[in-house]
């Protein structure tokens, strides 16, 4: 009985292990599948065929904007019957999304991990980090590089070589509502004071001036974005290198708290119960006159309501009208992993993002900005009313800060916000972050 | 092979796939931490550029680490007794019903069967809509607060997330411990003359001390990692003052600077803090077990 005990239990370990081994191998198969389905160039061009068999490959790209899901799979549904049809090619695109508060940390673990998307988007702030470490295709030398605007490649270009393709890239400043202005009489401001009366006659006809959506840090963190970039643009040219060199401090700019105080004196109220989306769709629905949100919200805003008249106006910072300025700026780009299986593949998928005939409709469909001779499409109301700002030379090419510091001024400004730092505070604050930021940037090197 | 050399292989084999898995998925993930920690890697970079204890060093003089710190030892103070306090009473107050034990149990089980995120994103929006709206229709003023925005009060909706999650499994623990109390001890108790708080102090409650030990040891190690609830109800927010440990090294680890190998030495200070707090705990409740 003991023995016959003994046998079974021995029987059920082996189970156990051969199931887990099975699990292995199974890993081991799949991986060996995908393989076979990628098959190398030469490989097919050695197949003696007098009609040759199409060429499989696997082409994977990480997009960190899930709300153009629908737009972008469509596009990799046309970019693999095009590489069928034209180069023969049977291409099979598996296109990932993952939320965009987790996508860096997805991507991240991806690259090091050895499992690194043939395509991916980041931030135009994160293409110096990504390109030290070797993680980005020089594109200068493809057809995509001299089909992009000089102004928008500069943002995503480092010593001359152009890093990533842009995706996004804005114009922007504050958003308002034209028919509660009209009603009440009102013309874009052009100086702080101005502002402050536009608020006064607002709240007088009974509007809220501005809306307020506070709950994600880097929503308030757009006050500094503009208010720094046109205080620095106007008044001091120098101001970021020298804080580069640690050489600069805050309080330079601390006039850029009197605009800020103006918005949140006259806000909405419970902004930090706020999100993104919400405020938008509350200013799409008349809740507030302004509302300081780029361009890139304008697809909530006009699902919304899509009889919402809405334009775009410089930012004051102080009375100094060279400072209200447009903040020219690019978001997300495009880079190609440069070790990729399928590099060939990945860099005719880049360029068919600006495919003469294609990239319009996708661009457009999305809400994104022209950012290339390809795109011909009529741009909306509110796009065109920012561009007269650039047209008439009153724009600035958005400032590059250390992630870090840019993050410490959305959560600075939320606690502002809430009573609970003064600007005394932030502005030292701030100080030591980019002195850290410096210091660890200086390390890396 | 002798009899004891087949005992020990057999046993051997009986372990081996939990131990595998328990190799691959903890300790090499936790030795591979140790070694990161001791790096200045960014969590991009292909080489990693060993330091020393330079990242534990920094780590006594970083201000947010130790902000975080002070705000998760209060959050887990106050959730040990909160989540424990209320488990406990609901346990005793279902066991002793008659009808429809298993309604209230599957009732109150049922958050913890949501996952932490969905659940911190569900209780966002009735703290930031359901609220304010009873507040501003029905007239329920005592809900107009910023419950997200005020760190006061932040740090008081956390708190009743976390335990909407949590009670229903401490409960369950408890239930189990009450069901073991034998009912004769009970009914001697009570022929005695004790009445229900001195049946409950004197006899019921020391039969279920080893649950106890149990339910503070799970709620002192998973509250001391709390991520979740947190990430999704408040973000850490207003700036950081409502930031976790883990919060506060996930920051580190994938935005800002992304300081990948400073984050994880910062977890290896986490892990030592809660080892050490958890050995305390467990040794003291054993030693008060074994007394009774």
């Amino acid at each position: 009985m003991k023995k016959m005990k003994k046998i079974i239990s021995l029987m059920v370990t082996l189970c156990l292990v051969l199931s887990l081994a099975a699990c292995g191998k199974k890993t081991v198969n799949s991986t060996a599948g995908e393989g076979n389905i990628t098959k190398a160039p030469e490989a097919a061009s050695e197949q003696p065929t007098e009609k040759a068999e199409p060429r499989e490959a696997e082409l994977s790209i990480m997009m960190s904007f899930p709300q153009y899901m629908d737009q972008w799979e469509t596009y990799c549904k046309q970019f693999e019957d095009k590489m069928l049809a034209e180069e023969n090619i049977k291409v099979k695109v598996n296109l990932e999304m993952p939320s965009s508060d987790q996508y860096d940390s997805v991507l991240q673990a991806r690259l090091t991990g050895d499992d690194a998307p043939d395509l991916y988007t980041i931030h135009s702030n994160n293409i110096k980090t990504y390109n030290e470490t070797g993680y980005l295709t020089d594109l200068s030398g493809e057809a995509l590089a001299g089909k992009i605007f000089d102004n928008v490649k500069k943002t995503v270009s480092v010593d001359g070589k152009l890093l990533a393709l842009p995706i996004e890239s804005t114009a922007w400043g504050v958003l308002y509502n034209k028919d509660i202005f009209e009603e009440c009489g009102l013309a874009v401001p052009n100086t702080l004071d101005e502002l402050k009366n536009v608020c006064k006659v607002l709240k007088e006809k009974g509007y809220t001036p501005f809306l307020l959506a506070y709950q994600e840090q880097w929503v308030p963190q757009l006050m500094t974005a503009l208010t720094i970039g046109g205080k620095v643009s106007g008044e001091l040219p120098d101001w970021l290198d020298r804080m580069y060199a640690d050489n600069g401090s805050y309080s330079e700019i601390s006039d850029i708290f009197d605009v800020i105080d103006v918005i949140m004196q006259n806000g909405t109220e419970r902004a930090m119960e706020e999100g993104s989306e919400a405020g938008s769709a509350d200013f799409a629905n008349g809740k507030a006159a302004m509302y300081l949100q780029g361009t890139w919200a304008s697809n909530t805003i006009m699902t919304t309501n899509p009889e919402m008249n809405m334009g775009v106006y410089a930012l004051p910072i102080n009375n100094n009208e060279a400072c209200t300025l447009i903040n020219l700026s690019t978001s997300t780009t495009l880079g190609v992993y440069p070790d990729s299986e399928n590099l060939d593949i990945a860099l005719k998928f880049a360029n068919y993002v600006l495919d003469d005939k294609d990239s319009s409709a996708l661009f457009q469909a999305c809400g994104f900005n022209p950012i290339a001779t390809v795109h011909d499409y009529e741009t909306s109301s509110w796009v065109k009313e920012a561009y007269q700002y650039v047209e008439a030379g009153r724009s600035y090419q958005d400032l590059v800060l250390p992630s870090a510091v840019t993050d410490e001024q959305g959560k600075l400004l939320q606690v502002y916000y809430v009573g609970g730092v003064t600007k005394e505070e932030i502005t030292k604050t701030l100080d030591d972050k980019f002195k850290e930021a410096n210091k660890l940037s200086k390390a890396a090197e | 092979m002798t009899r004891k050399g087949r005992e020990n292989l057999s046993l051997l084999l009986f372990v081996a796939p939990a131990f595998i898995v328990y190799f691959l998925f903890k300790l090499y993930p936790t030795f591979s931490g140790v070694y990161y920690s001791m790096t200045s890697w960014n969590g991009l970079s292909k080489t990693k550029q060993f330091i020393g204890f330079t990242n534990y060093i920094e780590i006594y003089s970083d201000t947010y680490f130790w902000k975080s710190m002070l705000f998760t030892s209060k959050y887990v103070i106050v959730m040990l007794l909160v989540a424990n306090i209320i488990a406990l009473s609901l346990a005793v107050a279902i066991e002793s019903r008659k009808k429809a034990k298993g309604i209230f149990r599957t009732l109150f089980c049922m958050p913890n069967m949501i996952s932490m995120i969905i659940g911190g994103y569900m209780w966002n929006f009735i703290f930031t809509k359901v609220l304010y709206y009873l507040a501003d229709n029905w007239g329920m003023t005592i809900f107009d607060k910023s419950w997200i925005g005020n760190p006061r009060y932040a740090f008081i909706a956390i708190v009743i997330v976390s335990s909407w999650g949590i009670i229903g499994y401490l409960m369950i623990i408890y239930m189990a411990a009450l069901q073991g109390v034998p009912v004769h001890l009970i009914e001697s108790g009570s022929l005695d003359g004790a009445n229900a708080w001195q049946s409950f102090f004197r006899i019921t409650f020391p039969m279920i001390r080893h649950s106890l030990t149990i339910c503070i040891f799970w709620t002192l190690n998973s509250m001391f990692q709390v991520f979740d609830v947190i990430y999704s109800l408040t973000g850490g927010g207003p700036g950081r003052e409502t930031q976790s440990v883990a919060i506060n090294i996930y920051e580190e680890a994938f935005s800002g600077n992304i300081r990948y190998g400073y984050a994880t030495a910062k977890s290896m200070v986490l892990f030592l803090i809660v080892f050490v707090i958890t050995i305390i705990q467990i040794t003291v409740m054993k030693r008060k077990e074994q007394e009774l």
